[in-house]
């Protein structure tokens, strides 16, 4: 596989902390990756510098291997996705989407034949054929996206990037927007760089998904990956309803360790247990979903911990519990098998060992090698 | 609901608003067709003698193309000037651009007589003759800032991103500003056009200091009334309201067709 688009260690300051620090990854052709972070994380920037509608600082961006950071957006073989659409108001859909190949016209690459089959092909792609005349303040915000999509993939870029395209649109539009992303991707086989802070909407979409924070790059890897094997606490809590907590090796054999937590609870882990030796302190994670809940009782499984707050959700239960002699709290997903606890209610908190996974060492007291 | 009373309370307060506004234009214009040589009652009956007096009056026809001649000069001058100036302040960033900001939206809060003194001053420093010509650059640069206001308002409300979009489509800087920035600003231009030249039309405290020989129609009517008030007067100034009316509403019209609402409310 090659790779179509590489950053090599871009780099962003406007004056204040850097916007992106030292972020590198290479997308390879025809691949869905996806920039996950909160807002400030670097994300858009990252994205915009591939564009070419920022210079970054330090670093480099190649396409095709040939060095492209300093070639002006116009002249780079990609198209980009805006949350706010972006189309231009005073023209029609059509003409909205033909504006791209109009200027190839103009430098006689393209004929009004071409011109006219492609724009109708691409409107009918994204099921707009019946709106060619309209101007875009007629249309709602699914359909503007869509003729935004239209005219980002008319020219047949092989780059498209998306910069929280969904971002704008309500929850039942951005999930058929969604599949409509995926079928696309599939059936056009492009390259799509897309920048979302929506980790379900990441994680659904992509072949890969890059997490970023604070400007740092702190994970790419698939969306598997991600959510089951996180590498650090940071990862960890933005992806999914984890659970973070600190604690220390008690006794380790046979692929599992045993730490013990606030409180007195104790987890076994057997995932990633390599990363610690008895007596280190860690950070474990256990998954909000993959936490088993009995009524507390003598001689059960796990730890004690006390129903502090149920959120009915619809297809799931949440519940936030707190560890029994500490103040150590934890959020429990119910898919409605184990029974309706109330607050106030005692529990036994246990997890599969295979599921609980060491992240790393606690920083503040890193004990010595 | 509201009680009746304070309805009747607000009712009566706005249209003794507009009646206050609109009252002596009205009168104006129903003394512009008494046939009476002086404005005032009796209501003698109806002519159109003061129209045909004003087309027979050359002073006064000139003085009234020389406004329009100063006030076409004035919109060509803030257009040329101004719509650059908000470009370059909302869309670069260059050394010393807050200070330009400021700068060039000076002139908006001046009083017109300083400018027209200062202006003055200037102009025979240069041993520049007084003509219409120096009318329109003492205008120009007042109303300059009214496009500057106008169009850096409108392209903040546009965003970046519709540009942006263009420029990753392969428009170069020219195409860009020709097919996505002209077309977006352009309601916000008309409009400021439009009240540059109203404005420009019935200007009187620069004009008064920079004029030449040629006057402008504000002048010639100052000159009249001194005299005394004719209903000539009248008649002139009712086809200068009826044409700013026009105006106005032809420059609506064409912002809003401009800037892709629809101009009437879909079914």
């Amino acid at each position: 596989m090659t790779a179509i688009i590489e950053a090599r260690q871009l780099q962003k300051h406007y004056g204040g902390p850097l916007a992106v620090r030292d972020v590198s990854f290479s997308v390879t052709e025809g691949e869905f990756l996806s920039l996950l972070g909160a807002s400030g994380s670097g994300k858009t920037t990252t994205l915009r510098m591939i564009a070419g509608l920022e210079t970054p600082t330090a670093g480099s961006v190649l396409f095709r291997g040939q060095d492209i950071t300093h070639v002006p957006a116009a002249q780079r073989d990609m198209r980009m996705v805006f949350q706010d659409f972006a189309l231009f108001p005073n023209l029609t859909v059509w003409n909205n989407v033909a504006f791209g190949l109009r200027l190839k016209i103009n430098r006689g690459r393209v004929t009004h034949e071409e011109i006219k089959t492609r724009v109708g092909r691409y409107l009918e792609t994204v099921m707009l054929s019946g709106h060619a005349q309209k101007l875009p303040h007629q249309l709602s915000g699914g359909q503007r996206q869509r003729v935004s999509l239209a005219r980002a993939l008319v020219t047949d870029p092989p780059v498209v990037l998306f910069d929280e395209p969904l971002g704008s649109l309500d929850a039942s539009m951005r999930k058929s927007m969604q599949l409509e992303l995926k079928r696309l991707h599939r059936e056009l086989r492009k390259t799509f760089i897309y920048v979302t802070h929506d980790q379900e909407e990441a994680m659904g979409l992509s072949d890969r998904v890059a997490v970023l924070q604070d400007g740092c790059l702190l994970q790419i890897a698939p969306p598997n990956d991600i959510y089951f094997r996180p590498n650090s606490a940071e990862v960890a809590r933005f992806v999914g309803a984890a659970n973070v907590l600190e604690g220390i090796v008690e006794s380790k054999g046979d692929g599992v360790a045993v730490v013990r937590l606030a409180g007195n609870a104790r987890v076994e882990a057997r995932d990633n247990t390599a990363l610690a030796a008895v007596g280190d302190s860690v950070t474990v994670m256990l998954r909000a979903e993959q936490l088993r809940l009995s009524p507390a009782a003598p001689g059960t499984d796990g730890f004690v911990a006390r129903v502090t707050e149920r959120l009915f959700l619809g297809e799931k239960v949440r519940y936030e519990l707190c560890v029994h002699g500490s103040n150590t709290r934890l959020s429990a997903l119910d898919t409605g098998d184990q029974g309706g606890f109330q607050l106030g209610d005692d529990l036994s908190v246990s997890a599969d060992p295979r599921h609980v996974r060491i992240i790393g060492q606690s920083p503040p007291q890193r004990s010595a090698p | 609901m509201r009680d009746l009373g304070s309805r009747r309370i607000a009712w009566s307060l706005g249209w003794s608003v507009i009646a206050f506004l609109y009252a002596p234009l009205l009168v104006m214009a129903v003394f512009s067709f008494n046939d009476s040589d002086f404005t005032g009652l009796p209501f003698l009956g109806f002519t159109w003698r003061w129209y045909s007096m004003l087309l027979a009056d050359d002073r006064l026809l000139e003085s009234v193309w020389n406004s329009v001649y100063v006030a076409l000069g004035v919109v060509g001058l803030s257009t040329l000037f101004g719509l650059p100036a908000a470009i370059a302040l909302d869309r670069f960033e260059f050394p010393g651009k807050r200070w330009f900001g400021r700068l060039v939206l000076l002139p908006i809060v001046l009083p017109g007589v300083i400018t027209g003194v200062a202006l003055l001053l200037f102009y025979m420093a240069m041993h520049l003759r007084l003509s219409l010509y120096t009318i329109m650059l003492g205008q120009g640069t007042g109303l300059m800032c009214v496009t500057i206001t106008e169009v850096t308002a409108r392209l903040r409300q546009m965003g970046h991103s519709v540009e942006e979009a263009a420029r990753t489509m392969g428009a170069n800087e020219w195409e860009v500003f020709q097919k996505v920035t002209l077309p977006g600003v352009l309601p916000a231009l008309i409009g400021a056009m439009l009240i540059s030249f109203s404005i420009s039309f019935d200007e009187i405290a620069v004009t008064y200091l920079l004029t030449g020989r040629q006057n402008t129609l504000p002048m010639t009517l100052w000159s009249l009334l001194r005299r005394e008030a004719t209903p000539e007067v009248n008649a002139v100034s009712t086809l200068v309201i009826v044409a700013s009316v026009l105006l106005i509403v032809f420059g609506t019209w064409l912002s809003r067709r401009g800037s892709g609402e629809p101009v009437v409310s879909p079914g």
